[in-house]
């Protein structure tokens, strides 16, 4: 739970200090985000390093939100970011749960083979993998992309989930199936509630790798029709020109979700385990 | 389950051990391995194999197995081991100040204050920015030209006069880095502060009965608890920044004068603009290797010093 | 009865295939959102006039093209029609379609420039792809920033050139070049290379690069004083397409030098007034050697549809469809005549116009037929030349390296053919 603090005037002086810096830092560079997109393009060379525009403009978002597809683009990425996260969280919970739970025989293998999904460049095995969405004819959907950000975020969130269940001790559950129920019942009546906080950890760390991925969203979709909105942004950068104003825009436009879904997520964060459930 | 009954308990014993022990994991496993081992592990392996072969990008069909020819050549490139060095050099600046900016974070949302849910909220985005646009939006921050950066710094006195780091050879690296920590730090505040939430509150109350400081407090049970938590998140963050060629690529290109050329990057010129995807791929297997022996290496230090 | 059922069966089979439709995949790589609109009401046309032909138009962002289509490829998903840049075209050359007897029935081939016909050939000596348009590297300047440090006419001649970048360069934080240091910047030390020599020839009659001759050593030792004496910015060593832009839309830096097919974008961004198009200066023998560039269509070999295809080639490639595209992208159309069209008479491509119809200028092919020259390009002209401009090699050792390099390259491309 939450650290006491004594009441000390440095202390607090210090944490507003700090709170400041992380916001100045954090915002910083979202700011110039903002700045641009409401910089008319004549403006945004000559005036680069003011800190505001003298003749601030919407037009950018306007021309985002009804002159091009980014509605639907937002609303793809949306899907596939959600399920993603969804999907990848379940998996990952019953995997992380068997790393934490039982010793068995290739237990490491498992775990190197993990890790080594995540050691390769993937540019050098998109043709492979592409080959393969192709043969489960699931090219140019969303599907596709669920399927492989599940399979990229399957490692991480495993061993975040076996962190977190690793800090249950064991005699909760099998309390539990001592009453009765099957280690699944226990599972998901007894441990489940107490790993909130890693659930939600893990649900936004997915979601933001899903929202914001670029790499395989541009090979693995066509149509402009299942396109995510990194890839829309892409079409802002021509070879011959940026529309930083249009980009930047979209980026801003971008950050709502994301913004509202660790909101929403918080709730979960913050929950923790009391010493109740431990003792009693 | 049930306890044994008169059956003949060997049996019974038995039947419980094969279903703890070599099918019950395995349920669990399952749909986590089949779907890595599909989408992830295969291609891995056709991927691995490039590496023995003589192959270039658009003709597929020219390859032919040249068994351990790229490794030697590996091993006289002067490019491998220059950027075997920047990516050190990379990896691990960017690693340390996200991580201990991202443990402050964690300790600070961990506290009370006013309007911490939209603070909290607002700290996260970085990591929610398509990579890309962080690079193009931290270039344009290091630009002199139309970026206030080199005007504040060297204002104060950090750099003699507004010039465009990422133009100097020796402090280039230092402009992707600073993008990296930006955009690393929630990652590493988000992780710590779930697994500080888990710490049972009771044990900092006992603490401060018996006297400790904050900073004890600190040390002997913040840390602890934190340990495995931090030993994954470092691991697989300093996998991921290693390979993370995006930033670099964008606002240096490598240069100037391979001064920011990671191994990464090195990795992709070699194959889509040389167009020698065995050579690259071979790159790409020995930065496999090295990543996979500091993995085990953490680890095994993971399993010594931290009792889980 | 039987027999009955068989020839309706037969007939049924027959009609189900000549009215299901044929889809042709075009992977368009130069993309933006205007292009694409272009392209899509050509095809309408295109599609207007050949019923039953879907096209699916597929647009790559251009930053990531090269890997995205490769990877298409590689995964088997290989589009019929692509619109092929020029330093692609020999490194596909053995999968496209050659197109020459093609052209030889058409009706409008008689109408293609020569220059187009031999830049299609570049590759391998057959039609590989069809030319949509030419671009010539011209010199933009910031008539403001001249008009301030008192340079009374746009330079003619190299040393007017540099005159003109020292007398900017005086200005408080101004400069005179915006130097390409970093990715893409090899057109520049080519055309200065090529200019101090007199000559474009990349290779003499037995192999050598002329590239370390004297004249050419010259030229890259021009463009290696124009930085160490600051007349381009310091940190322009690694400048990249958006830097130069960066800087000359804000009037950091008064020249620039750019395909016309990028005036588009700058008219957008800067008054009218503040910028003008010039040849590129001349040598000492009073000639200038603009680099040369072009795009096209190409025809895949394994398309499935090869008649449909080469039909969608040939409309895009119209008289008529062909001067639409180059106006609204911004390149000299391929068929002769078209630039007489009021539209290339205006102000804006005066400089431009002035290379193509004056002696003085002769256009530079790179020589894209070389297999490595994308990864001369890109890595070993860009590396070593940040090394030069850094004072950590002389313009000799430069030109050297180069030299040695494509020596090589050019005798294993003569050994192939």
């Amino acid at each position: 739970m939450a650290v006491v603090a004594r009441r000390n005037p440095l202390m607090t002086v210090g944490k507003y200090a700090a709170i400041l810096f992380y916001l100045t830092f954090a915002l910083f560079p979202l700011y110039w985000l903002l700045k641009i997109s409401i910089t008319p393009d004549q403006l945004i060379f000559t005036e680069g390093t003011a800190l505001w525009p003298t003749d601030a403009t919407l037009e950018n978002f306007g021309k985002v939100i009804w002159q091009t597809d980014f509605l639907r683009f937002f609303w793809n990425s949306l899907i596939v970011s959600l399920a993603s996260a969804a999907i990848t969280t379940v998996i990952a919970a019953g995997a992380g749960y068997a790393f934490s739970r039982f010793r068995f025989r290739g237990q490491k293998l498992v775990i190197a083979l993990m890790l080594l999904t995540q050691m390769f460049p993937l540019l050098m095995i998109i043709a492979p993998i592409y080959k393969i969405v192709a043969m489960l004819g699931l090219l140019n959907s969303l599907s596709s992309l669920v399927l492989v950000y599940t399979a990229f975020n399957i490692p991480f969130a495993t061993f975040l989930m076996q962190s977190f269940f690793d800090g249950i001790p064991k005699d909760l559950e099998d309390a539990a199936m001592m009453d009765g129920c099957t280690r699944f019942q226990a599972l998901r009546k007894v441990i489940l509630p107490l790993t909130l906080p890693g659930l939600g950890a893990t649900l936004g760390f997915i979601f933001t790798a899903a929202w914001s991925e670029v790499l395989f969203a541009l090979m693995l979709i066509r149509s402009e029709d299942s396109m995510t909105f990194p890839v829309g942004m892409l079409t802002f950068v021509s070879k011959f020109s940026v529309d930083w104003g249009q980009m930047m825009a979209a980026g801003v436009l971008a950050l709502i979700p994301s913004c509202l879904f660790f909101i929403f997520i918080q709730r979960y964060l913050v929950q923790g385990l009391t010493s109740g459930a431990v003792k009693g | 389950m049930t306890q044994a009954t008169t059956a003949p308990g060997a049996t019974r014993a038995h039947q419980r051990f094969v279903w703890a022990h070599l099918i019950e994991p395995w349920l669990y496993l399952t749909p986590a391995l089949v779907l890595i081992g599909l989408v992830m592990l295969i291609p891995l392996v056709v991927g691995v194999s490039y590496s023995f072969q003589a192959i270039m990008l658009l003709k597929p069909g020219q390859a032919e197995w040249v068994g351990f020819d790229n490794y030697l050549a590996l091993w006289s490139d002067k490019k491998f081991w220059i950027s075997l060095e920047n990516t050190l050099v990379w990896t691990f600046g960017s690693l340390f100040f996200q991580f201990t900016l991202g443990l402050g974070l964690a300790l600070l949302l961990n506290t009370h204050f006013p309007l911490k849910r939209l603070f909290q909220a607002i700290v996260f985005l970085p990591w929610a920015v398509p990579t890309f646009l962080t690079a193009l939006t931290w270039a344009w921050l290091f630009n002199p030209v139309i970026g206030p950066l080199p005007h504040w710094l060297a204002a104060v006195g950090i750099l003699p006069e507004p010039f465009n780091i990422l133009g100097d050879p020796d402090l280039a690296i230092w402009g992707p880095i600073a993008a990296n920590i930006w955009f690393g730090v929630p990652f590493f505040a988000i992780t710590l502060l779930a697994a500080l939430q888990s710490i049972p509150s009771e044990l900092y109350e006992a603490a401060e009965i018996d006297g400790a400081s904050a900073w004890q407090s600190f040390t002997k049970i913040t840390l602890p608890f934190l340990a495995p938590m931090i030993a994954i998140t470092v691991m697989l963050r300093t996998i991921w920044i290693a390979n993370f060629a995006d930033l670099i690529f964008i606002m240096t290109g490598g240069g100037p004068a391979n001064s920011t050329q990671i191994l990464s990057t090195y990795i992709f010129t070699t194959a889509f603009k040389k167009l020698d995807f065995g050579y690259a791929s071979t790159l790409a297997v020995a930065l496999l290797f090295l990543l996979f022996v500091y993995a085990v290496v953490l680890l095994a230090l993971r399993r010594r010093f931290v009792r889980v | 009865m039987k027999k009955l059922l068989a020839g309706a069966g037969l007939l049924a089979v027959l009609l189900g295939s000549a009215v299901s439709a044929e889809t042709l995949k075009l992977v368009e790589v130069i993309t933006s959102p205007e292009r694409t609109e272009v392209l899509k009401g050509m095809v309408d046309g295109y599609k207007a006039a050949n019923p039953g032909v879907e096209v699916e138009i597929i647009s790559v962002p251009w930053g990531q093209a090269f890997e995205t289509v490769a990877t298409m490829i590689a995964g088997g998903d290989t589009p019929d029609v692509i619109e092929m840049p020029d330093t692609w075209q020999a490194l596909y050359a053995d999968q496209l379609m050659p197109l020459d007897d093609k052209i030889a029935a058409w009706e409008h081939g008689a109408t293609l420039t020569q220059k187009t016909l031999d830049m299609g050939k570049l590759a391998n000596g057959k039609v590989t792809m069809i030319p949509y348009g030419f671009y010539l590297r011209a010199m933009f300047y910031n008539k403001k920033l001249l008009a301030e440090a008192g340079v009374a006419a746009p330079p003619k001649t190299m040393d007017e050139f540099m005159a003109a970048s020292e007398a900017v360069s005086k200005l408080d934080g101004k400069y005179g070049y915006c130097l390409r240091g970093g990715p893409g910047g090899t057109n520049g030390w080519i055309m200065m290379a090529a200019v101090m020599n007199g000559s474009n020839e990349f290779f003499t009659a037995d192999g050598k690069s002329r590239l370390n001759e004297p004249g050419s050593v010259a030229g890259i030792q021009f463009l290696m004083d124009i930085y160490q004496k600051g007349y381009a910015p310091k940190d322009s060593v690694n400048w990249g397409f958006n830097e130069i832009v960066a800087g000359f839309y804000s009037g950091t830096c008064a020249f620039l030098d750019q395909d016309p097919d990028a005036l588009i974008a700058i008219a957008e961004r800067m008054p009218a007034e503040d910028f003008a198009v010039i040849p590129m200066p001349v040598g000492p023998s009073g000639k200038a050697f603009p680099t040369i560039g072009f795009a096209g269509w190409s025809v895949f070999n394994s398309t499935e549809s090869p008649d449909a295809a080469w039909n969608l080639v040939a409309y895009l490639s119209s008289p008529e469809s062909n001067s639409t595209w180059a106006q609204r992208v911004g390149v000299i159309p391929i068929h002769q005549g078209a630039d007489q069209d009021p539209f290339f008479k205006t102000e804006q491509f005066k400089g431009w116009f002035e290379e193509l119809n004056s002696p003085d200028y002769i256009p530079t092919i790179m020589p894209t037929y070389l297999e490595q020259w994308g990864y001369f390009t890109s890595t070993i002209l860009k590396d070593s030349a940040q090394e030069a401009l850094l004072g950590q090699k002389t313009a000799q050792e430069l030109a050297d390296e180069w030299a040695a390099f494509l020596t090589d390259e050019y005798a294993a491309w003569k050994a192939k053919q």
